[in-house]
């Protein structure tokens, strides 16, 4: 019957293995939960989790299995039933932390909240409406890290004058595709040849020269050493998946292929956005709502030699790009669109932007505001084979 | 087990998620794997650890260039090749061209140690999956010596990483998580505590605003951490700063910020 949880978690888009299953079942029957609610969150979070951005995640899959103990309408499990007879579960305070949590919390975070769990319904929670009518009735605070703030009942329409949620499906790049992607390859293997290059130590046995210098040494051995050729290029991949950019899926998908099958490269990590770059990027090309990770989190992940590669129409409305609220699908958090991309390019080296739709120089015109402004930012070329080859010759070249 | 429980140590401040996280780790003998930003103490943990439990500690750092192998043992065939030109003696004995590693020393250990891989995310991509099988079986070959190197105890592994790289799956699966999240106020005040006598109120509320404040900014790219705190914190109360200067002069803020950048960022924004 607990299995159930798996599935749950499971349903919320957590990759539990059966191995941590097992382990996290290993663990209860070593009671390691203490017997509470509260210690069982926390082991199944540290056994079933393995990166703090599926934390929310979690919590909204312990919610909804746990919710309902509370209220007594749901047959508890047994495995709970046995942590219940042997001690009291330690509810006491939680109330209280719960409203003081709500009290902190900023607006932003429960806007932020709320939207996660209205594309959550949608796609795949059938059952619909939980939160809203449990408003506040959860008790499940978790020390406040649970959303006690599901209680966002009162905010309903604020929300959805905040925002436009479309249910637009983008075709997803990762699906394969057996399209003649060969030039697009042979352009990506340019971002091998320079890496060979590269500063590294000289590690690897040269055995030719060290019987050469062995011999001229006299037969006394001399060993020589040479730099490893590995390709140590690393790629930052940035997708416009706005609606703009529907034409060109089919070219977008090409690029991804052929990146992708080109294995060469020592790390290639790929995010998807909508329009413009702001405080997210999602890490799906559905670009679903709170599928997303922050700028701040892409830093942290990714070092300034990280070659990015952006590709996007730039096609969008000036104050998409340069009012602090125009994000209309998402948060802003506090800058524009226009900031937040110097941001982004202030963090790496080398950074370019292949755009199916470039105009050029022509760029005087007040409706190519946004390209014209993001090719001062970005190094700016077509989506072509020509242009991919001359933004690989800049990411390549020294500075 | 003698120690049940782990309770943090006079140095060192953990949260009780942390301590659960510490002492499920050992009960399942799973690794515990430790993220969060820089400066948020989780190679100062294992040293907690070790002085909890009296354990000993072996610490294994992980540079961009250290392979799995580098900790369990290395097999010095340059310095044979060498000793084989002069016919030094005791060439043709392999054993004493074998080094154990860190990973090595902690198998070889007659008590229960604690192992400390630190950084784990400096290392190749692949690192992680190279050691599956070690940190899963607690032993390893040397097909030089015909030896199996087999861990007596299970040691206690504790592994960092400070989330430049992710960790592959299959690594992950085995460990147990726990992330460090950046201390609130009130937890960073029990922090500063633990390594102050005493310090003036005062100062450390005006130090603190101000450090808070710093974090808050978003262009600053390299964040002030807890060490970094403490030794402003150290500078400032050295110094002898008038605490309400604090925020409208920065003082030693070479201490807190490390980044040129960053430094005229900061500057800029107090002007206003």
């Amino acid at each position: 019957m607990f299995t159930e949880f798996l599935y749950v978690c499971r349903n919320k888009g957590l990759k539990v293995s059966t191995t941590e299953w097992i382990t996290f079942l290993d663990a209860l029957s070593h009671d390691l939960a203490h017997s509470s609610l509260d210690g069982l969150y926390y082991l199944g979070r540290m056994i079933l989790v393995k990166t703090e951005s599926d934390f929310d995640k979690y919590d909204t899959a312990f919610l909804e299995y746990f919710k309902e103990i509370n209220s007594g309408n749901m047959e508890v499990p047994e495995i709970i039933m046995k942590f219940l007879e042997k001690g009291e579960m330690d509810t006491t305070g939680l109330n209280k932390e719960i409203y003081q949590f709500d009290v902190k919390r900023e607006m932003e975070e429960t806007k932020r909240m709320f939207r996660e769990r209205v594309t959550e319904q949608n796609t795949e929670h059938n059952g619909g409406n939980y939160w809203i009518g449990t408003s506040g009735g959860s008790a499940f605070g978790h020390h406040g890290r649970n959303p006690g703030g599901l209680r966002v009942g009162g905010q309903t329409g604020m929300q959805s004058a905040f925002q436009v949620i479309g249910e637009r499906k983008y075709q997803d790049f990762r699906h394969d595709k057996t399209l003649d992607i060969r030039q697009f390859q042979v352009a990506f293997r340019r971002l091998r040849e320079y890496s060979s290059k590269l500063d590294v130590a000289k590690t690897e046995l040269d055995l030719d020269q060290t019987i050469d210098s062995t011999c001229n040494n006299g037969g006394y051995l001399k060993l020589e050493f040479d730099k490893p050729r590995k390709n140590s290029v690393k790629l930052l991949l940035l997708f416009d998946c706005g609606g703009t950019m529907m034409p060109f899926a089919e070219m977008c998908n090409d690029l991804f292929q052929a990146v992708h099958k080109a294995n060469h490269f020592k790390d290639v990590k790929t995010y998807y956005f909508h329009n413009c770059i702001y405080s997210k990027v999602y890490k799906d090309a559905e670009c679903d709502l709170g599928d997303w990770v922050d700028l701040d989190y892409l830093f942290r992940h990714t070092d300034k030699d990280y070659k990015v590669i952006i590709v996007g129409d730039a096609q969008m409305a000036p104050e998409e790009l340069f009012d602090k609220n125009g994000n209309y699908r998402g948060p802003n958090d506090g800058m524009s669109g226009y900031e937040w991309n110097l941001l982004f390019r202030s963090r790496y080296k080398k950074a370019i932007w292949l755009n199916p739709r470039y105009h050029g120089k022509l760029n005087s015109l007040t409706w190519m505001e946004a390209e014209s402004t993001l090719a001062e930012i970005y190094d700016m070329y077509p989506l072509t084979i020509d242009g991919l080859k001359a933004g690989i010759k800049k990411l390549m070249a020294p500075r | 087990m003698q120690e049940t429980k782990f309770i943090g140590s006079k140095e060192y401040v953990a949260s009780p998620e942390l301590m659960a996280a510490v002492d499920v780790a050992r009960a399942l003998e799973k690794p515990l794997l430790i993220k969060g930003e820089p400066g948020t103490g989780k190679t100062m943990l294992a040293q907690a650890i070790s002085d909890a439990f009296d354990m000993d500690l072996y610490i294994w750092n992980i540079k961009s260039t250290t392979k799995a192998q580098d900790g369990l043992y290395v097999y010095d065939t340059i310095q044979r090749l060498y000793d084989s030109q002069f016919g030094a003696e005791g060439v043709d004995d392999i054993k004493r061209y074998i080094k154990l590693g860190k990973l090595g020393e902690a198998f070889k250990s007659e008590k229960q140690v604690i192992l400390l891989i630190d950084e784990i995310d400096k290392a190749d991509l692949e690192f992680p999956n190279d050691l599956l099988w070690e940190l899963d079986r607690m032993e390893f070959y040397i097909p030089e010596t015909k030896e199996t190197i087999k861990a007596k105890t299970r040691p206690i592994v504790i592994i960092t990483s400070n989330a430049e790289k992710e960790l592959p799956d299959a690594f992950l699966r085995r460990c147990i998580f726990h992330y460090i999240q950046f201390p609130e106020k009130q937890e960073m005040e029990e922090i500063v505590n633990v390594h102050f006598e005493n310090l003036d109120e005062n100062l450390l509320k005006y130090a603190m605003d101000t450090f808070y404040w710093i974090r808050e900014i978003k262009d600053v790219r390299k964040k002030p951490s807890t060490s970094e705190l403490i030794d402003w914190l150290h500078a400032l109360s050295i110094g002898g700063i008038d605490p309400e200067t604090i925020r409208k002069n920065l003082p030693y803020l070479g201490v807190l910020i490390k980044k040129d950048e960053d430094l005229d960022v900061i500057k800029k924004r107090s002007i206003y």
